[in-house]
């Protein structure tokens, strides 16, 4: 075989298969990917310096768009952030709202990803679907928030409204429907020959390397190893709500895939389980005027689960009322560019938005 | 996995039994999406109801809103007149400026749709431009979810029972917890400024206090205020009548926050050694002052920083004027005034006390030895009731009255007492009475709700379980066959509103009613003495009624005699301002002398 | 607990406990990467969770924040070094953790910071940026959006609450006052 003369492609950062205002630079070989670079730098918005100018509170609004697809992991990392700072107590209501909002926040970027990954995979029936189904979503949100995507809801101390009246109602019907069309999911997705031909054994984590490489969240979940946040270092009302943490051995889009399929049953698991023993009181533990509010100075390390991993942040106050550094750290830190870097040579072109997708690899949360 | 994977190829044919499904999507523009109740749409402004406190603008991290005056909104004390206006290229819908508008009359809409062919048309007035959408108020904030902190941290005070046993003070001032958490709920727009009559600079010394920078707040306060322990304790404290928290919520403690502040400074040293002020060089300019109650003290010790040469003649044997002896000293202790006298003493005033202008010094050779004069001799005179007997023993003035009582003595008024009037000075002289073991009625003309005192001085009266009776006009005093008072006649009133003028007393005919008593007080306001003055002088004094009239630099109809206080026409009747008519003769003077 | 007790044998440096989950220890920038790998090494932190780096421009000094993570005991240990700000350089550690080079590569850019022996391509967020790295304090973001963007007309007759109030009444405020006024 005579050795092929190898080529630069750009996927990206104008690109149906890129997940986000992103390039990444392939070498590829016939069609084969060689080596692979992450380029970032189209969509800096330099969120992390505005946050250093904004006080406390205002910061939210900034916070909800690091990420489009999922922004409430984040601003609930951020608020736990605060309240480690500030010893800040939430009420138990509060706790259990954060829950249902983080869950709910889940299974729509759940959803989303469903349209991602099948759609990369030239599958867009289900796109279709699940992007429709997402919207009943929203509309839980809308009700609750004011708003479908950018909530600014979870503030230090608690949530930023009680549920509405009916509201719950609603989102037991909305959690029962969706669980019946998780049927339909699985028979568009799962069962289907393409995707499984297109899957298995594609983009694989080896579970040696993966803890080590920074892998987080359903991809680290997807080499078999058991972590997630909530288990691990419980937040909000996780601790007294019962669930289960699915992993698969295999490390691949498929292995990956599975992972989220079963996430989904366990998020309407855990919002059942929060509206069932929602308890009563309060549901803010009201701050300071947000002009004045200062946060003792120090530093706060905090994390919570969102469907592409971990996302932390590190928060530094030096006593004023504004932050001195908010750092976040995304799961797709890692995942979008060292990981994917290392996982993408020996791969087929037509598999790395496949693979980008089933990574879960945001933009935003790289460049901040 | 076999080559041909027959179950993966046809399981997800079943999708096309989806076909005949209702879709999700709703035909637009035909059908309308139904909108959550609390949608965070276009903003609606009450424009009425919008004090212009800038809040909005504030909070706001994008810079959308800017705050623009409006030709149909003008502007009054309590309301700067403007109004927010939104760029809507920036707005990102957070809905903070919501959750932080103290008067709720901004909130959002579920209106999210606008169609224009300028790109330039993004800027929208909410209220004014979109007037319509009152209707559709979604997003608002309730005194619960609103993000101001709309209740005030409570004074301590003593227990009702104890306070009546001595003349301790009854409020007992925020500590350093308190005073943080009340400092940290002011917004910071200024507004109280404008009713203020020295317009203290209010929010800067409060975030001083709410930033535990508390010198600072000492700093900033004596700028304008150089009594402002006494404004702490006794102001009649108009700036929280406008406080943007007001309108839903309780004020700002603007007063007890000046009275934490000012009280750090525990004595004149302190004062001095924190205030610092700017002190001029001494000029050749003298200035005489006439009485040294806070008119006089104020114009004194702003012209000695300024360098004037300065002297105040005070009749009485102690500095204050009315603060020292119209104010009990549960109210207002000694030692507070005396520190602050001290302090001013130290900048350069000087004060001869049981200097009576008219008999011990003449007001000529004041006038005639000075660059400048300025008068601030009170309400020395009462109104007399104008009822029969009312010269019987155990008829008293406040005035007497509390003279007495601020002075150390014990005024023989026996262990029932009724005191006439509804002002301040009334409800001083009921609980003062009290503190003298009497039982005291309190006799008011018109209902508890119009009476023009502090409504927390009153309700500190009726713990006090002084017996106010409203609606009672006095008729004629009773007195025993020694010329002594025994009792009071009066009649009974019903309120009568007439043409839309607060509603007035009138009398019932017949209801004739009398309550015994050892000493009756009349607390129904004071009047001016000009018997100091030289008849060539009272004669081309120009008066406002029973007042003198000055204009705005407090410059009588006299030359270079400049007056301020009570004894003017100017403002309103009280210490605040007196302070400002000090101050403002001050930099009249000093522009008057030295032409700057 | 062991951790901190061998930290403090082997380093002499002093470990806190900073909550249930998290150990809190500050080195001198040169032990740095000794620590990592023993951690990471000997006590099964084999997870770089994240690295963050702070400005302390009043102290001339950048702080820099290593934070690992144990799978096992589900334990984090954030490690704080401080390193001068007028000479900014720090050991490059992507030798440990691959990943770190990213984060390295970001520090470079956005503080200035460089790690000898670093190997990425400069350039990684900004494209042609001439003016200092702008995550340091004292990059204005506001002063530098306003000389650069132009700004949409017609929003020149905004007003200040509080001028507004000064005009109706005259209130001189002094220079010492104004820090507290409203910004």
């Amino acid at each position: 075989m005579t050795r092929e003369k190898e080529t630069t492609l750009y996927l990206g950062p104008q690109h149906p298969g890129i997940t986000g205002n992103m390039m990444i630079k392939l070498k590829v070989s016939g069609d084969t990917v060689v080596s692979a670079e992450t380029h970032l730098g189209y969509l800096h918005r330099a969120f992390e310096k505005l946050i250093e100018r904004r006080n406390w509170l205002q910061s939210f609004t900034i916070l909800c768009r690091f990420c489009v697809p999922e922004p409430d992991p984040i601003e609930l990392s951020y608020a736990l952030a605060v309240e480690k700072l500030e010893g800040r107590a939430v009420p138990e209501r509060a706790d259990y709202i954060r829950t249902i909002v983080a869950e709910l926040a889940r299974i729509q970027s759940f959803l989303l990803w469903y349209g991602g990954q099948s759609g990369s995979g030239g599958l867009y029936t289900l796109g279709q679907w699940s992007v429709g189904d997402r919207n009943y979503i929203l509309d839980l949100f809308e009700d609750l928030t004011g708003a479908r995507i950018y909530h600014m809801f979870m503030w230090p101390g608690g949530v930023r409204r009680d549920l509405p009246e009916g509201w719950v109602d609603k989102a037991y019907r909305t959690m029962d429907y969706l669980e019946k069309r998780l049927d339909d999911y699985n028979k568009l997705l799962f069962d289907n020959a393409i995707f499984q031909k297109r899957a298995q054994g594609v983009g694989i984590i080896p579970k040696d390397k993966a803890l080590e490489w920074g892998v987080v969240g359903p991809p680290l979940r997807g080499t078999g190893i058991k972590h997630d946040v909530r288990i691990d270092e419980p937040y909000a009302a996780y601790d007294k709500i019962d669930f289960e943490v699915p992993t698969y051995e295999g490390g691949d889009v498929w292995a990956r895939a599975l992972v989220r399929r079963d996430e989904i049953k366990q998020s309407i698991n855990i919002i059942r389980q929060a509206l069932d023993n929602m308890p009563g009181g309060s549901y803010y533990n009201r701050i300071p005027n947000p002009m004045k509010w200062t946060v003792p100075a120090g530093n706060a390390w905090a994390k919570t689960e969102s469907v592409r991993g971990e996302i932390g942040f590190y928060l530094v106050s030096d006593g004023s009322n504004k932050p001195r550094r908010a750092h976040l750290r995304g799961a797709a830190y890692a995942h979008g560019i060292s990981v994917l870097e290392k996982i993408l040579p020996g791969e087929n072109i037509a598999d790395v938005s496949f693979i980008l997708n089933s990574l879960g690899v945001c933009p935003p949360e790289m460049e901040r | 996995m076999s080559i041909l994977n027959l179950k993966g190829i046809l399981t997800p044919l079943t999708a096309l039994k989806q076909m005949g499904k209702e879709p999700h999507t709703i035909n637009f523009p035909d059908e309308q999406k139904n909108i959550s109740k609390i949608y965070r749409g276009f903003h609606h402004n009450d424009l009425d109801l919008c004090i212009g406190c800038g809040n909005c603008e504030t909070i706001c991290m994008n810079d959308a809103i800017d705050m623009i005056s409006l030709a149909e909104i003008a502007g009054e004390p309590g309301d700067s007149g403007l109004r927010p206006r939104i760029d809507y290229g920036r707005c990102c819908y957070c809905a903070l400026c919501v959750d932080v508008c103290p008067s709720g009359s901004l909130n959002m809409t579920s209106e999210f749709m606008k169609v224009t062919p300028d790109p330039y048309d993004f800027l929208m007035t909410p209220g004014k431009d979109n007037p319509e959408a009152v209707d559709k108020l979604s997003f608002t904030a309730d005194m619960d979810t609103s993000l101001n902190l709309f209740d005030r941290v409570p004074m301590r005070e003593l227990d009702p029972e104890e306070r009546v046993k001595s003349f301790a003070e009854v409020f007992l001032g925020y500590n350093e917890e308190e005073a943080r958490i009340e400092a940290n709920r002011c917004i910071s727009c200024g507004l109280c400024t404008e009713n203020c009559p020295v317009h203290m600079h209010i929010p800067e010394y409060i975030n001083a206090i709410a930033n535990a920078d508390d010198e600072a707040a000492i700093k900033i306060i004596y700028d304008n205020n150089d009594l402002p322990e006494m404004c702490g304790k006794v102001c009649t404290r108009r700036c929280e009548d406008v406080c943007a928290l007001q309108v839903r919520g309780e004020a700002v403690a603007i007063r007890w926050l000046k009275g934490y502040a000012t009280t750090r400074a525990e004595n004149a040293e302190m004062i001095a050694e924190i205030v610092k002020p700017e002190v001029r060089e001494p000029n050749q300019y003298k200035v005489g002052i006439i009485g040294a109650g806070p008119a006089g003290l104020t114009a004194g010790y702003y012209l000695a920083l300024k360098g004037y040469d300065i002297t105040i003649y005070e009749a009485q044997k102690d500095p204050g004027g009315m603060i020292m002896y119209g104010i009990p000293k549960y109210r207002l202790p000694y030692d507070s005034i005396q520190k602050q006298v001290d302090y001013m003493k130290k900048m350069g005033v000087k004060i001869h006390f049981n200097t009576k202008v008219g008999k011990d010094i003449s007001f000529n050779e004041i006038y005639d030895n000075s660059d400048a004069v300025f008068m601030g001799i009170g309400l020395q005179d009462a109104w007399s009731l104008g009822i029969q007997d009312e010269d019987a023993e155990g008829v008293w003035s406040a005035v007497e009255f509390l003279g007495k009582a601020n002075a150390g003595e014990t005024p023989d008024i026996g262990k029932r007492v009724v005191v006439v009037g509804g002002g301040d000075v009334s409800i001083d002289c009921s609980r003062v009475s009290k503190r003298f073991g009497a039982d005291v009625f309190q006799s008011y003309r018109r209902r508890i709700q119009d009476m023009p005192a502090d409504p927390e001085e009153i309700e500190g009266a009726e713990q006090e379980h002084i017996h106010i009776m409203p609606q009672t006009i006095p008729t004629r005093v009773i007195k025993d066959e020694k010329g002594h008072v025994k009792g009071m006649e009066y009649l009974k009133a019903e309120m009568v509103s007439e043409g839309g003028g607060r509603p007035r007393p009138v009398a019932i005919e017949g209801s004739e009613t009398i309550i015994e008593c050892d000493a009756i007080i009349a607390a129904i306001g004071q009047k001016a003495n000009y018997e100091l003055l030289p008849k060539e002088i009272a004669d081309k004094l120009e008066m406002v009624k029973d007042k003198i009239k000055v204009n705005e630099d407090r410059l009588t109809s006299i030359p270079k005699l400049f007056a301020g206080g009570d004894a003017v026409k100017f403002g309103n009747s009280d210490a605040i301002s007196a302070i400002a008519d000090g101050y403002a003769a001050t930099k009249a003077i000093d522009k008057m002398l030295m032409g700057k | 607990m062991d951790l901190i007790h061998n930290l403090k044998e082997v380093f002499e440096i002093d470990a806190k406990i900073k909550n249930d989950f998290q150990i809190e220890v500050e080195a001198k920038k040169e032990l740095v990467s000794s620590i990592l790998l023993y951690l990471k090494n000997q006590h099964g932190f084999i997870h770089l969770d994240h690295m963050s780096c702070v400005d302390w421009i009043e102290d001339e000094v950048f702080e820099l924040v290593y934070i690992v993570w144990n799978p096992n005991t589900k334990k984090t240990v954030l490690l704080h070094t401080k390193i001068d700000r007028n000479k900014p350089e720090m050991e490059n550690i992507d030798t440990i953790w691959d990943q770190a080079n990213t984060y390295e590569r970001e520090f470079r850019e956005m503080y200035g910071i460089e790690f000898p022996g670093l190997v990425a391509e400069r350039e990684f967020i900004l494209e042609g940026w001439t003016e200092m790295p702008p995550m340091r304090r004292d990059f204005d973001t506001k002063k530098y959006a306003e000389e650069t963007y132009a700004t949409r007309p017609g929003r020149e007759n905004a007003e200040d609450v509080r001028e507004k109030i000064i005009k109706r009444t005259g209130e001189e405020i002094p220079d010492f006052a104004k820090k507290y006024s409203r910004d």
